[in-house]
């Protein structure tokens, strides 16, 4: 039953994103052939038109240029952590990549505007907004995803390979890149593309930093609008309402075309990796990039002596290696760089703000008289709510999906829909829930109506990591409760899950913790500015992320602060409830016997 | 003292040392080994004497150390965390498991096959020519030779000849283990060492690798590991038995199987356990 949910979830994406749509097609201004072919994007205008090129080259330019950048240094560093590193480096680098995974975009945003826009524009005269801030902080943003799924796929390649090569006398460096490599690129394929994924779907960074200017141009100095920022530019009431409002759900059906299409073809190469089904060989390709700069660098060295014996071959295939090997720790050692940098800066601009009264006063338009508590205590509620909505019906769908559903084409494609859904930018489901919730089942902007938005947007994610944790539960367990005569109900009440609640928990928690940091989703519903805190469901609510950005979209350097010390707020909650998270799973791992 | 593998060497000396290696034999004699991962102790103080161009047969109940004193001959050993190694190999002069000796030349002079066939998803020819375009090979009628050469000594030539560009994947695990051989073949190397590289195939693949290695031992010092003691005596020159770690026993194939001088390897042998 509550496997079918995921099909509601999705045919409500569907059916907001086309009615909204057809809403806009139907309207008198509105051109088809010109929303996909027109050059010029300007809603607001005295005539406004609406060619989709230019909110697409947006973001082609700052989703392609993340990639661009974050993709060799994202496996530089994958090849490393699986290939050369050492246990030691491994516990340390594992963890900070977790973490870059796990700070909410929002926070990655305010960097982007406050951080490293200014230094583009010092250096290479950038607009205040700018695509450049933009590109380079999405890039580390999405680095993790890179880094732990290539990781993933090289440490899948059988232990053998490795063996056979470094029996012929092949350095570690050359079976790292001509075994190990062609053999994962597949899976490293898919984590480029899980990246690139993230990156069209990503709105808080773009719309913080790169500015609400669509234009069809590649500048990367000036100041662009992706399709993502577009529909937060709506959310945020910036533009009138009418058509200009309607458009966001063309270029939101648009943005989740893309997303889904890119997300179930990286999905797919993931799937049958983990079938292990042999790889498709590509031949040197990757291998050649990668000795790139060994080869540049030992060409300037060796000034062209032929090498003639084997004695001083060797060496020189050695020194190859050894370089290779260091530019890779670089790439690692890069993130782990900028994971400090980034709290460095903002507990720097923050912690000055942070006082008793910061933490229990209301916002105010002055900010010295500012605080958050009414915020504080709206993401609490907002959280509470949303775990209310999301773990029964999550476990439900995931029991059901393991334990019950037989192995049919159906749950087949019940289980590839979860996926995708979890790959939905989440500002579509801003749209999904400000239509489905506030306006059809009339919550209005209220914390029932965010709650439900973030549910929705939780669910798959919770649904993947139980079914996980449930396979996780050995079949004899499962064998045995029948054999003893227990229907199939009561062995999966007496014993799958029980024995699967860490798991599960550690995988909700992680989620929440997702959620309690999301944005764009409750960028619709939640309220700006407000000098309560909220008293029921129905209230309208603040919540730490919007307060952020909103802070941090301010003129005023007094209020950056104040985004700094919410932000600082914010990662002490992610951070216990991952430490939670963290400390579960170990307990539970110690403390299994089978 | 001669060090055929040091990567740091000068001319002078690579010189003097060139000389001797033609006048010291290829014999491979370990000395005191002892290795242990973490608390186990694999290999006990193991003393052996391998003679070059022979087959050479470890033979023992599972876990006893044979496996790990085999990889230890061409340092794969060296790849696995936590591994100790005390002792000597003395091969050609040279102590092969010392600081100063470059573990990537020594493999290019002790190849291995290992149990189950791992090819690599490359095509036939590719995985053979693997070896010879590491160590600086690029010529494409030089790689073609090497690579005919090599899967004709390792008797697949006429099964694989008109498919040389096909998926290694595609091939049976008997194929795959004997392109394995022939990939080991083309580096060139003088001692194969071969890790149960039959118990993973059927009777006939497995006919077939014995007879290779009947032929490979005209030229190549061959070293066995197996479980199987009927191969062991079908297919060596000489045995060690070893048992929880220790070499029980070592010496002709023959006298090992018909009147061995340890109870234990008596028991062993007559299948009382094993």
């Amino acid at each position: 039953m509550a496997a079918f949910l995921a099909i509601v979830i999705s045919a409500a994406i569907v059916y907001t994103l086309i009615d909204g749509s057809v809403d806009f097609f139907g309207s008198p201004s509105v051109d088809i052939l010109d929303f996909f072919t027109g050059t010029k994007w300007t809603p607001n205008g005295t005539e406004p038109r609406f060619g989709i090129l230019p909110l697409l080259s947006g973001t082609i330019l700052i989703a392609g240029g993340a990639l661009v950048l974050s993709a060799p240094f994202g496996v530089g560093a994958a090849i490393y952590l699986s290939e050369f590193a050492g246990p030691k480096v491994r516990s340390i680098a594992k963890p900070v990549i977790e973490l870059l995974a796990g700070i909410p975009s929002i926070v990655y945003g305010f960097f982007a505007l406050l951080v490293i826009s200014p230094i583009f524009q010092v250096y290479f005269g950038a607009s205040y907004f700018n695509a450049a801030s933009a590109i380079v902080v999405m890039a580390i943003m999405v680095l993790p995803i890179i880094v732990s799924v290539s990781d993933d796929a090289m440490k899948a390649v059988p232990r053998s390979m490795r063996e056979a090569s470094l029996s012929m006398g092949a350095t570690r460096w050359e079976t790292a890149t001509k075994v190990v490599m062609p053999a994962a690129s597949s899976g490293i394929m898919a984590s480029i593309l899980l990246g690139l994924a993230r990156a069209i779907g990503e709105t808080m960074i773009v719309v913080l930093a790169a500015g609400s200017v669509a234009r069809l141009s590649f500048n990367p100095l000036g100041e662009t609008q992706t399709m993502t920022s577009y529909i937060a530019q709506v959310a945020t009431g910036d533009l009138p309402p009418g058509v200009a409002v309607s458009a966001a759900f063309a270029v939101g059906l648009v943005l989740f075309i893309m997303t889904y299409s890119v997300n179930s073809v990286a999905g797919r190469v993931v799937e049958r990796i983990k079938k292990g089904s042999a790889p498709k060989h590509s031949e040197g390709k990757i291998s050649r990039a990668l000795n790139f700069i060994p080869n540049i660098l030992l060409a300037l060295v060796r000034r062209r002596t032929k090498i003639v014996d084997s004695q001083s071959f060797l060496r020189f295939r050695q020194m190859k290696g050894k370089i290779g090997v260091y530019f890779m720790g670089i790439c690692l050692l890069m993130a782990g760089i900028f994971l400090i940098y980034l709290l460095g800066t903002v507990f720097a601009q923050g912690a000055g703000v942070i006082n008793w009264q910061f933490l229990t006063k209301f916002p105010s338009y002055v900010p010295e008289r500012a605080g958050i508590y009414p915020v504080i205590i709206g993401s609490i509620y907002l959280v509470g709510l949303t775990m209310l909505f999301a773990v029964p019906l999550g476990v439900g769908a995931a029991t059901y999906l393991n334990e019950f559903a037989r192995d049919t084409r159906f749950t087949r494609f019940l289980r590839r829909v979860i996926q995708n859904l979890a790959g939905v930018p989440s500002i579509v489901f801003g749209l999904v829930g400000l239509i489905i919730f506030s306006r059809l089942l009339d919550f209005g902007p209220s914390l029932l109506a965010g709650a439900m938005t973030l549910a929705i947007m939780c669910l798959p994610v919770i649904v993947v990591t139980t079914e996980e944790a449930l396979r996780g539960v050995p079949s004899t367990f499962r064998e045995a409760a029948q054999g003893l005569g227990a229907t199939k109900w009561q062995t999966v009440k007496h014993h799958v899950l029980p024995n699967a609640v860490p798991g599960i928990l550690t995988g909700t928690i992680l989620s929440l913790s997702r959620a309690i940091g999301e944005t764009a989703p409750i960028l619709f519903i939640a309220a700006v500015f407000s000098k309560v805190a909220p008293s029921g469901i129905m209230d309208g609510f603040l919540a730490l992320p919007v307060t952020i950005f909103y802070w941090t979209r301010q003129p005023n350097a007094e209020f950056h602060d104040l985004a700094a010390g919410t932000i600082l707020v914010l990662l002490c909650i992610l951070l216990t409830m991952n430490t939670l998270a963290i400390y579960i799973r170990h307990r539970a791992q110690s403390r299994r016997d089978w | 003292m001669l060090n055929i593998f040091s990567v740091n060497k000068s001319d002078d000396e690579k010189n003097a040392m060139s000389k001797n290696v033609f006048s010291t034999s290829g014999r491979l004699s370990i000395e005191k080994l002892n290795i242990s991962y973490g608390s186990n102790h694999a290999v006990k103080n193991v003393c052996m004497s391998i003679s070059p161009k022979s087959v050479t047969a470890f033979i023992g109940p599972s876990g006893c150390g044979k496996s790990t004193l085999l990889r230890a001959i061409n340092r794969m050993n060296d790849e696995i965390d936590g591994c100790k190694i005390e002792g000597e190999i003395i091969w050609k002069g040279v102590n092969i498991l010392g600081k100063d000796v470059d573990p990537v030349a020594l493999r290019s002079k002790v190849g291995m096959v290992f149990q189950k066939p791992n090819p690599f998803p490359k095509s036939i020819f590719d995985n053979v020519a693997y070896g010879p375009r590491i160590h600086g090979i690029n010529e494409k009628e030089e790689l073609e030779r090497i690579v005919e050469k090599s899967l004709k000594n390792s008797a697949l030539w006429g099964e694989v000849e008109n498919r040389l560009a096909e998926s290694a994947m595609s091939l049976s695990g008997g194929q795959q283990q004997r392109l394995c051989i022939a990939r080991a073949l083309a580096v060139e190397p003088e001692v194969i060492l071969m890790d149960e590289p039959c118990s993973a195939l059927d009777p006939i693949a497995t006919a077939k690798i014995e007879d290779l290695i009947e032929e490979l031992k005209k030229n190549y010092t061959v070293i066995i590991v197996t479980h199987n003691m009927q191969q062991a005596a079908r297919v060596s020159d000489h045995t060690g038995f070893m048992y929880l770690g220790e070499l029980i026993e070592f010496g002709d194939t023959e006298q090992i199987f018909e009147n061995p001088k340890e109870k234990l390897t008596e028991n062993y042998i007559t299948g009382r356990f094993g």
